[in-house]
């Protein structure tokens, strides 16, 4: 069909170009040494055996997995409060959590230490109230996961508030009046229905903590190691820099996140068809596309986090 | 109130409270002379706005930002929003196929798609800031996508496209004239998002370019190494234009509220 062509050319021209081409072209650098054009594995040698890599890899890991948890318990409590505002204020809130995950990387960070840094303004009020007591190190580990936290609640409110806001309170009642009390309806009603947009929801926001180089950049430099840090420094043009080594981190990283992702299918699938088994309910329509599914209406795009 | 009210009501402020601290603080700290030991600032200035708006560097970031998101903007209605029309009017299919790239700046993030980047069109005579444009139209798909997720729903949009067409319209003309007057408000939210994206981009800019072309984030994170005060006014520019966005985007939300009814 001549019109779909016109139509879809420049679209898959622009993402070849813009996304694809470049990605290939990373896959392919990895396997190359800086300045060689023998192909070898020994950049991932490097990255899975120097300790300096694999110290990265496991900050990475660490650092994405405690703000992702942390970031959802918040983000749970926070979607079901939305939920239970009025239609208006929850069109509101919705809006303001949408713009605060745009509140991420260099505002973020120099915010944060203007707040928690050594001369920063919690100290000169601490003082100014005679209290001995010192803000936190804004440049600890512990910081720096609150720094993490502060875009990765807004995001998990956007992908939890769409599923939570289906859960019917005729439910409630129902298992009220049938003896149930408030626990049992808690973990035997509603997180069998949930269950799979938690997961869906830890996943994108470990994925998000573990693609974060902004906030973490400006915070810290290049003292803390993480894979995205090393990338930059990596990709800097300074003394070390190393574009073939820089891509078979960015390789390891993009699998990581594809196998991560396609697990959480797998698992979110298989729940939903034992959850439909179980409950004798009308699922929405919009739970069939798995990942996708929270995946709010205003959401951003690239936010830079 | 119900206890269950009162409960969600003190959980959004605290979070909200949480997400804010940081801005009031920047902004309080905008104003102050100077902040050492004092609950509040010792004595306030606009010194450090003066400083700002007169520096020659903060006018040439904005435009530079201001040109970047713009013309991703334009790049994006061009492209993207006759692929959307198509995909969510006459072929359902090809939708669900189209929702997986709404991962792609997970999977993908821009420090990671740089390295393949600045490997094939970092050497190129065409000048870097025109592929700087389309990556970052391409990276705002899903914010361009997603606000046009449910505009089609309210009305037969394919009906009308036809009608138009056949009473003697050329395909751009009825888009132009039937369809993008019924959408606008989700047109103008995709735009609204899509220029957010482009001004607030940071880490491909900077390691792509070079740092040869600075934004506005490049400039904050210039500031902020030489000079807390007037970085401060810098942040508070940059959050007032998110709650610019935000403002619009709610009132916009309403409309939308109106209209589907």
């Amino acid at each position: 069909m001549k019109t779909k062509t016109k139509i879809f050319s420049p679209f898959l021209i622009l993402m070849g170009v813009t996304i694809l081409l470049p990605m290939v072209t990373m896959l392919l650098t990895s396997f190359h040494l800086d300045g060689d054009g023998q192909f070898t594995f020994a950049n991932y040698t490097t990255i899975f055996t120097q300790a300096y890599y694999r110290q990265a890899i496991f900050n990475s890991l660490g650092i994405s997995i405690v703000a992702a948890l942390i970031g959802l318990i918040i983000a749970v409590l926070g979607a079901w409060a939305i939920t239970r505002l009025s239609a208006k204020a929850q069109a509101a809130a919705l809006t303001l959590f949408n713009i605060a995950t745009s509140f991420a990387g260099i505002p973020l960070a120099f915010s944060l230490i203007i707040l928690f840094g050594n001369d920063g303004v919690l100290n000169a009020v601490m003082a100014g109230l005679g209290s001995a007591v010192h803000s936190p190190s804004i440049y600890s580990l512990g910081a720096l996961i609150l720094a993490y936290v502060f875009f990765e609640v807004p995001l998990g409110i956007l992908f939890l508030y769409p599923p939570f806001r289906e859960i019917s309170r005729d439910w409630q009642e129902a298992s009220l009046m049938l003896g149930a009390n408030r626990r049992f309806y808690l973990i035997h009603i509603v997180l069998p229905i949930v269950l799979p947009n938690l997961i869906e929801t830890l996943i994108i926001l470990f994925a998000n903590a573990m693609g974060t180089y902004e906030t973490m950049y400006a915070l810290t430099g290049n003292n803390i190691a993480t894979i995205p840090i090393i990338i930059g420094s990596l990709m800097n043009g300074s003394l070390n820099a190393n574009i073939p080594l820089a891509s078979a981190l960015s390789t390891v990283f993009v699998l990581s996140i594809v196998v991560l992702v396609t697990i959480g299918n797998w698992l979110t699938k298989r729940k939903r068809t034992l959850q439909t088994v179980a409950v004798a309910t009308k699922r929405p329509a919009r739970n069939r596309h798995r990942l996708l599914d929270g995946y709010p209406v205003l959401m951003r795009g690239m936010k830079s986090k | 109130m119900t206890t269950e009210r009162k409960w969600s009501v003190g959980i959004l402020t605290m979070i909200a409270g949480l997400l804010l601290l940081p801005i009031l603080a920047t902004l309080i700290y905008s104003f102050a002379t100077n902040w050492v030991k004092t609950i509040l600032p010792a004595s306030w200035t606009l010194k450090w706005y003066g400083q700002l708006v007169t520096n020659s560097d903060f006018l040439t970031a904005t435009i530079n930002s201001l040109i970047v998101g713009a013309a991703a903007v334009v790049v994006a209605m061009v492209i993207f929003l006759p692929v959307i029309f198509y995909i969510n009017v006459f072929d359902e299919r090809l939708k669900a196929k189209v929702r997986y790239l709404m991962v792609m700046p997970y999977a993908v993030p821009g420090i990671v798609l740089v390295t393949g980047l600045v490997q094939i069109y970092g050497n190129l005579p065409i000048p870097k800031l025109i592929f700087l444009i389309l990556i970052i139209t391409a990276l705002s798909f899903p914010a361009f996508y997603q606000s046009l997720d449910n505009v089609f729903m309210s009305r037969d949009f394919r009906g009308m496209f036809e009608q138009a067409r056949m009473l003697g319209e050329r395909p751009v003309s009825a888009f132009v004239h039937v369809i993008l007057p019924n959408i606008k408000t989700g047109v103008f939210v995709a735009m609204l998002l899509t220029f957010t994206t482009g001004f607030s981009e940071y880490v491909i800019t900077n390691i792509f370019l070079n740092g040869d072309y600075e934004t506005f984030k490049i400039y904050m994170y210039r500031l902020m190494k030489a000079n807390g005060n007037a970085n401060s006014v810098l942040t508070v520019c940059y959050f007032g234009l998110l709650i610019l966005v935000a403002i619009i985007l709610m009132k916009l939300s309403g409309k939308d509220v109106k209209a589907g009814k």
